[in-house]
C-alpha cells in the first residue's frame, strides 16, 4: 500500500510532531508514503477567496504530480483535503474547466496535465476503510482511555464533495478510537467549529469557540481531545489558554493529532510522537 | 405587578390613539412581527392588504408608489410562504419577445377558450393588454428570467395556449416572483404585519357600509388587534383545502379572505368553479407536474387496462385536464381504482419511459413518487387521483380597471377574488400574470381612494369587534375535552363531504345530501373542542378559525353547483352533462345576508365583446 | 414499527422535552408525524408548514441536532441513518424560539435590509421595455436565486452560534452574492460595501450552512464569491481580506506558507506585536523559530507563471 504524500503547510512548520509522528505510524502500518515533489500550499481555505481560478490551477499542479507517481493521494489535514477534493471534483465534473486549467499548466510550463487518476484519501478515511491494517499491532491497547473524537469541520462537509461515512452523523472516528482501546465520550461541542480559519477576523468569538471545545471535553471526562486536522489541533492546543479565559473554565486537555493517538496504541512513547512539542496540558496525557 | 399595570396603562392610551387591542390584554408584544407604530397606535392605514403572496405584495409596491401613503401587508405567516410561491410554469404576458407572430388578441382568446367561455370578455382584454407590461416590470424588479440568446427574457409555451408566452424560472416562477415582490417590498420600507391572524373587516353605519378597519389575532401574544385602516385589499388566495389532503395548495388555502368579505356584503361569484388537476399523489394530493403525461406515462385502472383509450381515444393521456381528471375520478367510483376512501387513485405508469430519459426529465416526479409514496417509478406505477389546483371562483371584484368589489374601501385581488379571468377553467402561467397585473390594478385603485377620502371608520366599533373576538377566543379555547368533536374530525368529515359529492363530478341528490350534511357540520362546529388554551401561537385556534371559514366556502361552493344545472369548465353535473349556454352564460353570486346568515344566489350575465361561444375543442 | 419524537417544548417561559409516540406509515415526513401528533395526540404542540412540496420554507426544524425541512425528510431514512427508533426535534438553532417548534423570523428581514436586497437597474434599463442579460450572466446568478428563505442554512452556523451582531445569516450573503452576480445591476459595489461592513470575513469557514441547505445552494461558496468580488472592486483593506491575500502571496512566493510572517502581513505589524506572548509560548514548544529561513520551492517559476495566467484568465472570463 503506497500513497503520495500531500504534507500541508503546518505539518512542515508549527505542526511538525504530526509528521515525524506519520511517519513512525506509517512504518509500523507497513503503509508507504512519498512526499509529493514540491506540492505547494493547498490554498488554506483561504485563496480561492483571492482569485478563485488561480487556487484551482495550484491544486490541479499538486494532483497532477501525485497522477505522474502512479499513486492516490494521503492527506492529514482537512482543509487540505476539502480543498484537494473540492479541485478534484471540479475538474472531473466540467470538462471544459479541466481543458481551461489544463492549458494553465501546460503555458505556464509544468510538465504534467491533470488527469483524474489518482483519488484523494485522508490518513482517517484510509484506517475507516482497513480496519485490517491495525490487527496484531496494537501492542499498547489504551486501556478504556477516555477520549474526545474531535472530528473538525471539512473532513465532513459538504457531502457531496467528501463523501466518506454520513456527514451529518459520523461515527467512524469512534470506531476507531475504540478498535485502538479507548473509549469514545459523547461530548457536547463535538461538532462545533473550532474557528482556526476566522482566528483573526473574529477572534473574540473564535476563542469562545476553542474554549467551548475543550471545556465540553473535559466536562465529558475525556483524559484527551484526539482530531484529524492539525489546524484543530493548533488552535485547540495553542489558544487553550485564552480558551479557557474566554468561557471562563478550568479545562486542561490534551489536544492530540491523531496520528499521535494511534502510535500510542502501536506502542509509541509521548516523547516519540512529539507531545513535549504540545503548548497546553501537558502534564495530563496519562497515556505513552 | 407595576408591570403589568402598566401595560394595561399602555394599552388603554393605545386603544385612543389609533391601534385598537381588546380591553384587559395583558400580554407583552414578542418581537416585530408588528410595525411599533402600529404597536403605539399611531397610525391609521391608508392602503392595508392582506395577504402576502403575489397580488398582495405587487398591490403593497403598487400603493407605495405614493410616498406619502401608509402602506401595510397583513399575513398570517411571514411573506414568501404562500400559495404563489409553488407555481411552476411561469407567467404569461404577450412581449412577441420569442414569437413575433403573438397577438394579445390571441391571448385574449385562448383564455376565453380555456374558461369555457365563462370569462368576463372586457375583462380577460384588459389583463391581456397588461400582462405583457407587467413582465418587463418584473425584470426591472430583478425576476430572475430565463434568457434567449438576444437577451430577453424567454418565453415558453403552455398547455391551452397557441403561442408561447409564459416567462419563468426554472420550474419555479412563483417562487422567484414572490422572492422578488418581497425584496422590493423590504427595500422600499413596505411595513409587514406578519403573523396575524386576520378574523374580521371591521364595518360600521347605518347600512353597514363604512370600513374601520381589519380584526386580526398578532399569533405571537394572542392579543387581539384592531388596524384603523382607510382602505383594504383582500389577497388571501384561494380556498383548495375544503378538499383538504386531495388539493395541491398550501395549508394556508383556506379562504380567510372571502369569508370576511363575504361578511361584509361582497359575493362570492361562481364559487362552484374549481380546478382539478388529474395527478396528484394520492397519498397525500401533492401534484406530480403535467410533464408526466407529456413524456408518455399511462394511466391504468386495477386490471391494468389503460382506460383512457376508453374517453379519449385520441388524445389518451394527452387529453385535457379536466377530461383526464373525470375520467379518473369515474374508474374510481367504478370501483376500479385502488385503494379505499380518499386515498384511492389508478396507476400511472412510468416504466414504458427509459429509466434514462425519467432521470433526466422527470426528476422532480420521481422523487415525490419515491418519497411520499415510497415508489420508484423508473421500476413499478405510482398511485395517483385528481388532486383540486385552484380556486376560479372568489369575491367579486366588481370594477376591473380599479380592483374594487362592491363594498366601498374593499378591493379584492389574486386567487381569493374573482375578475373574471379565468371564467370556469384557467389556462396554465395565467394566475401568475392575474396576480401581477390585478395586485397592480388594485394598489393603484386602493390608492386612489385613499387619496380621496378621510378616514371615517369607528374606533369605537373597531374597539368592540376586539373585545367580541376576544371573548370568543376566551370561550372557544376554554371548552374542555369531550365537549364536541375535534377541529380535524370535523374538517376530515368535512372533507369527505366535499370530495365525494361537490368534487369532481357533482349531481343534484349528492349535493342535497351535502347541504345537510355540512348544515349539521357546522352545528357542530358551534361546539368542537380546540384543545389549547395558550395565547401564545396558538395554532389550534388558528385551524379552528380556518376550519369555520372552510365550511363556508363549502357552503358556498355546494350551492353553487347546486343551482348551475349545466357542465361547464370546472363543474361537472353528472345530472347534466353538456353546457348550456342559453341558461347558464352566467356568473352565481352568492350572497350572505348579515343579519341571518343564510345565503342567496343571484345571476350576473358573463360579459360577451367579440368571441361568441363555441364548442371547445382541442 | 413505531418512532418515538423527543419533542423540545417552549410555551410562555416553560420548557420541556416532551415524548410522542407513534406508527411509522409510508412516506411520512416529519411535518406528517408532527400534524398526526397535533390532531391526534396533542393540540398543543405548535409549529408552521404551509406548501408541503419543499418551496415555501415555513417548516425547517432540527432533527438530531441537523436542520431539516419537516416536509420532505422522511421519518423512515431519519431512523436509518441514526440507527435509533427515538429522533430528537428542535426549532432551528440561531433563532429566537417563539412556542415550541415556532421561530422569530423578523430580526432576519431586518439583516436582510442592510444588503440593499434588490437589484438596482443599469441606466439604459426602464420598467418599461425590461433589461436585457446573455443567457450566460444569467447562469451567474440562476442557482442564488433558488433560496426559499427556511433558515436551514444559519441553524447550526458557528459564526452566527457565538454572536450574531457582527456578521449576517448565510442566506443573507447567498442574497447579496446573487445580486452582486446579476449584471443588471449598476453598482454591485454599493452592496459589496454592505456585506463587509456586515461581517464578510467573519465567516469561520465550517461549511455547515452548504452542509444544510435543502436546495443544494452553497452558501459557503457565495461567500467566497463574495470574497472574491471584493478584492476585484477594491474593498480589501480589512483584516480578513489582508490575511486571504497573504496566504495567497505566499504560494507565489515560496509556494507555501510562512507561518512566522502570516500575522504581520494580516494584522500589520503593531497589531502582530500584541501577540508577542503567542509567539513565545510557540517557540518555547520549539513551535515557532523566527530565525528558521523559509524554504522556497524548486518549481516556483512554474508556480508563479501558474498564479499569473490562470489571474489574465479570469479576469478575462469576467
Amino acid at each position: 500500500m503506497k500513497y503520495a504524500l500531500f504534507p500541508g503547510c503546518v505539518l512542515e512548520g508549527a505542526a511538525a510532531e504530526a509528521y515525524t509522528s506519520l511517519k513512525k505510524v506509517c512504518e509500523k502500518l507497513g503503509i508507504e508514503i512519498e512526499e509529493i515533489p514540491n506540492w505547494t500550499c493547498c490554498g488554506a481555505s483561504h485563496a480561492q477567496g483571492v482569485d478563485d481560478l488561480a487556487a484551482l490551477a495550484v491544486n490541479a499542479r499538486n494532483i497532477s504530480i501525485a497522477e505522474n507517481m502512479g499513486c492516490d493521494i494521503m492527506t492529514v489535514c482537512n482543509t487540505c483535503t476539502l480543498q484537494l477534493r473540492t479541485a478534484k471534483a471540479r475538474l472531473d465534473k466540467d470538462e471544459k474547466l479541466r481543458e481551461k486549467v489544463n492549458n494553465i499548466l501546460k503555458e505556464s510550463g509544468h510538465p504534467y496535465e491533470y488527469k483524474g487518476t489518482s483519488q484523494i484519501t485522508h490518513f482517517l478515511w484510509i484506517l475507516d476503510d482497513h480496519p485490517e491494517l491495525l490487527d496484531g499491532k496494537i501492542v499498547n491497547p489504551l486501556n478504556g482511555y477516555k477520549v474526545a473524537a474531535y472530528y473538525g469541520c471539512h473532513i465532513l462537509r459538504p457531502q457531496e464533495v467528501m463523501d466518506h461515512g454520513d456527514g451529518k452523523h459520523p461515527e467512524y472516528m469512534e470506531r476507531l478510537v475504540r478498535k485502538l482501546g479507548a473509549e469514545p465520550v459523547w461530548f457536547d461541542a463535538n461538532r462545533k467549529c473550532c474557528g482556526f480559519h476566522a482566528q483573526l477576523a473574529a477572534e473574540h468569538d473564535v476563542l469562545k469557540a476553542t474554549g467551548e471545545i475543550v471545556d465540553s471535553a473535559d466536562r465529558a471526562g475525556a483524559g484527551a481531545l484526539v482530531t484529524p486536522c492539525p489546524l484543530c489541533q493548533m488552535q485547540l492546543d495553542m489558544y487553550e489558554p485564552e480558551g479557557r479565559e474566554a468561557v471562563h473554565s478550568q479545562a486542561q486537555v490534551p489536544i492530540l493529532h491523531l496520528q499521535q493517538l494511534v502510535g500510542l496504541a502501536l506502542g509509541l512513547t509521548k516523547e516519540e510522537v512529539g507531545f513535549n512539542r504540545h503548548v497546553s496540558a501537558q502534564d495530563k496525557l496519562k497515556l505513552g | 405587578m407595576s408591570k403589568e399595570i402598566s401595560r394595561r396603562t399602555f394599552i388603554k392610551g393605545a386603544a385612543a390613539a389609533g391601534v385598537v387591542v381588546a380591553a384587559g390584554s395583558y400580554f407583552t408584544w414578542n418581537g416585530n412581527n408588528i410595525p411599533e407604530k402600529v404597536k403605539k397606535g399611531d397610525i391609521t392605514y391608508d392602503v392595508l392588504i392582506i395577504g402576502s403572496g403575489g397580488a398582495g405584495m405587487r398591490a403593497a409596491l403598487a400603493a407605495a408608489e405614493n410616498k406619502n401613503l401608509k402602506v401595510a401587508v397583513m399575513t398570517k405567516l411571514v411573506p414568501t410562504r404562500s400559495a404563489s410561491t409553488m407555481a411552476q410554469g411561469g407567467m404569461n404576458g404577450v412581449t412577441g419577445v420569442s414569437d413575433p407572430t403573438d397577438t394579445v388578441e390571441s391571448h385574449v382568446f385562448d383564455t376565453i377558450k380555456g374558461g369555457d367561455y365563462l370569462c368576463d370578455q372586457d375583462a380577460v382584454e384588459y389583463f391581456a393588454e397588461r400582462a405583457g407590461a407587467n413582465i418587463y416590470e418584473m425584470d426591472y424588479m430583478g425576476y430572475p428570467y430565463n434568457r434567449q440568446k438576444d437577451g430577453c427574457f424567454h418565453q415558453r409555451k403552455m398547455g391551452g395556449h397557441s403561442h408561447p408566452r409564459a416567462s419563468y424560472f426554472e420550474d419555479r416562477a412563483g417562487h422567484a416572483m414572490v422572492h422578488t415582490l418581497f425584496e422590493q417590498c423590504l427595500e422600499n420600507g413596505i411595513d409587514f404585519i406578519s403573523e396575524c391572524q386576520m378574523l374580521e373587516i371591521s364595518m360600521s353605519g347605518e347600512k353597514n357600509d363604512q370600513l374601520n378597519g381589519v380584526i386580526a389575532m398578532d399569533m405571537r401574544s394572542g392579543n387581539l388587534i384592531g388596524v384603523p385602516a382607510k382602505s383594504v385589499i383582500i389577497a388571501t388566495g384561494g380556498y383548495g383545502r375544503v378538499y383538504w389532503i386531495r388539493t395541491s395548495n398550501p395549508y394556508s388555502s383556506t379562504g380567510d379572505g372571502i369569508v370576511a368579505g363575504m361578511n361584509v356584503g361582497i359575493p362570492f361569484k361562481d364559487p362552484e368553479m374549481v380546478q382539478f388537476h388529474p395527478t396528484g399523489l394520492s397519498a397525500n394530493g401533492v401534484l406530480l407536474s403535467e410533464s408526466s403525461r407529456a413524456e408518455g406515462a399511462q394511466l391504468k385502472n386495477k386490471n391494468g387496462e389503460r382506460f383512457m383509450e376508453k374517453y379519449a381515444p385520441e388524445k389518451k393521456e394527452l387529453a385535457t385536464r379536466d377530461i383526464v381528471a373525470r375520467a379518473i375520478a369515474t374508474e374510481i367510483e367504478q370501483g376500479r381504482g385502488v385503494g379505499e376512501g380518499i386515498h384511492a387513485g389508478v396507476y400511472m405508469d412510468f416504466t414504458v419511459i427509459p429509466a434514462e430519459r425519467i432521470r433526466e426529465r422527470l426528476g422532480q416526479v420521481a422523487d415525490l413518487s419515491k418519497r411520499f409514496a415510497g415508489v420508484d417509478i423508473t421500476k413499478e406505477p405510482v398511485l395517483i387521483a385528481p388532486t383540486c389546483h385552484y380556486s376560479m371562483g372568489g369575491l367579486e371584484m366588481a370594477d376591473f380597471h380599479t380592483g374594487e368589489s362592491r363594498v366601498p374601501g374593499i378591493y379584492v385581488a389574486g386567487e381569493c377574488s374573482c375578475v373574471s379571468v379565468h371564467g370556469a377553467n384557467r389556462l396554465g402561467a395565467n394566475s401568475l400574470s392575474e396576480v401581477l397585473v390585478f395586485g397592480h390594478t388594485a394598489g393603484d385603485g386602493a390608492a386612489a381612494y385613499a387619496k380621496e377620502h378621510n378616514y371615517a371608520g369607528s374606533q369605537d366599533k373597531l374597539a368592540q369587534d376586539c373585545q367580541k373576538w376576544k371573548d370568543r377566543f376566551e370561550e372557544v379555547t376554554s371548552r374542555p375535552e369531550g365537549c364536541g368533536k375535534t377541529v380535524p374530525e370535523i374538517r376530515d368529515a368535512m372533507v369527505n363531504t366535499m370530495w365525494y359529492k361537490a368534487g369532481v363530478y357533482r349531481q343534484e341528490d349528492q349535493l342535497n345530501q351535502a347541504t345537510q350534511e355540512l348544515k349539521a357540520l357546522e352545528e357542530e362546529y358551534k361546539h368542537c373542542y380546540v384543545g389549547d388554551s395558550s395565547h401564545v401561537y396558538n395554532t389550534a385556534f388558528e385551524q379552528y378559525i380556518e376550519l369555520g371559514n372552510l365550511l363556508q366556502i363549502s357552503h358556498a361552493i355546494v350551492q353553487g353547483a347546486l343551482a348551475r344545472k349545466e357542465s361547464r369548465g370546472g363543474h361537472s353535473r353528472r345530472d347534466f352533462p353538456k353546457r348550456d349556454d342559453k341558461n347558464f352564460l352566467k356568473h352565481t353570486l352568492i350572497f350572505k345576508d348579515q343579519k341571518t346568515g343564510e345565503y342567496r344566489a343571484e345571476y350576473k350575465d358573463v360579459v360577451i365583446t367579440k368571441y361568441q361561444p363555441k364548442e371547445r375543442k382541442y | 414499527m413505531d418512532v418515538k419524537l423527543r419533542i423540545h417544548r417552549f410555551v410562555e417561559d416553560k420548557k420541556w422535552v416532551q415524548d410522542y409516540t407513534l406508527p411509522v406509515t409510508v412516506g411520512m415526513t416529519v411535518l406528517e408525524a408532527l400534524t398526526q401528533i397535533k390532531e391526534h395526540q396533542d393540540p398543543t404542540l405548535s409549529f408552521t408548514c404551509s406548501c408541503r412540496s419543499s418551496i415555501c420554507g415555513a417548516c425547517a426544524v432540527r432533527v438530531n441536532g441537523n436542520a431539516e425541512l419537516a416536509c420532505e425528510i422522511l421519518v423512515e431514512n431519519l431512523m436509518k441513518r441514526y440507527d435509533t427508533d427515538e429522533l430528537t426535534i428542535e426549532p432551528l438553532g440561531n433563532f429566537r424560539v417563539i412556542r415550541d417548534l415556532i421561530v422569530d423570523w423578523d430580526p432576519k428581514y431586518a439583516r436582510i435590509k442592510k444588503i440593499k436586497p434588490t437589484v438596482h437597474p443599469k441606466a439604459e434599463f426602464s420598467a418599461e421595455e425590461g433589461c436585457k442579460q446573455s443567457p450566460e450572466e444569467f447562469n451567474k446568478f440562476k442557482k442564488l436565486a433558488g433560496c426559499i428563505l427556511c433558515g436551514s442554512c444559519v441553524s447550526e452556523c458557528n459564526k452566527n452560534s457565538w454572536n450574531q451582531d457582527d456578521f449576517l445569516d448565510p442566506f443573507v450573503f447567498v442574497k447579496a452574492a446573487k445580486i452582486t452576480r446579476d449584471s443588471r445591476d449598476k453598482d454591485p459595489k454599493e452592496h459589496l460595501k454592505a456585506v463587509v461592513d456586515a461581517g464578510l470575513w467573519r465567516c469561520f469557514n465550517c461549511q455547515e450552512c452548504t452542509a444544510k441547505c435543502p436546495k443544494g445552494l452553497d452558501p459557503a461558496g457565495a461567500i467566497e464569491k463574495l470574497k472574491e468580488a471584493t478584492f476585484k472592486m477594491g474593498l480589501d483593506d480589512n483584516v480578513g481580506a489582508r490575511h486571504a491575500k497573504a496566504i495567497y502571496d505566499d504560494i507565489s512566493d515560496s509556494g507555501t506558507l510562512d507561518e512566522s510572517k502570516l500575522n504581520i502581513k494580516s494584522e500589520g505589524f503593531f497589531a502582530a506585536g500584541l501577540r508577542a506572548p503567542m509567539a513565545l509560548r510557540l517557540m518555547r514548544v520549539g513551535k515557532m523559530n523566527p530565525l528558521d529561513k523559509h524554504p522556497v520551492n524548486k518549481e516556483i517559476d512554474t508556480i508563479r507563471k501558474i498564479v499569473k495566467n490562470a489571474e489574465a484568465a479570469s479576469k478575462e472570463e469576467n
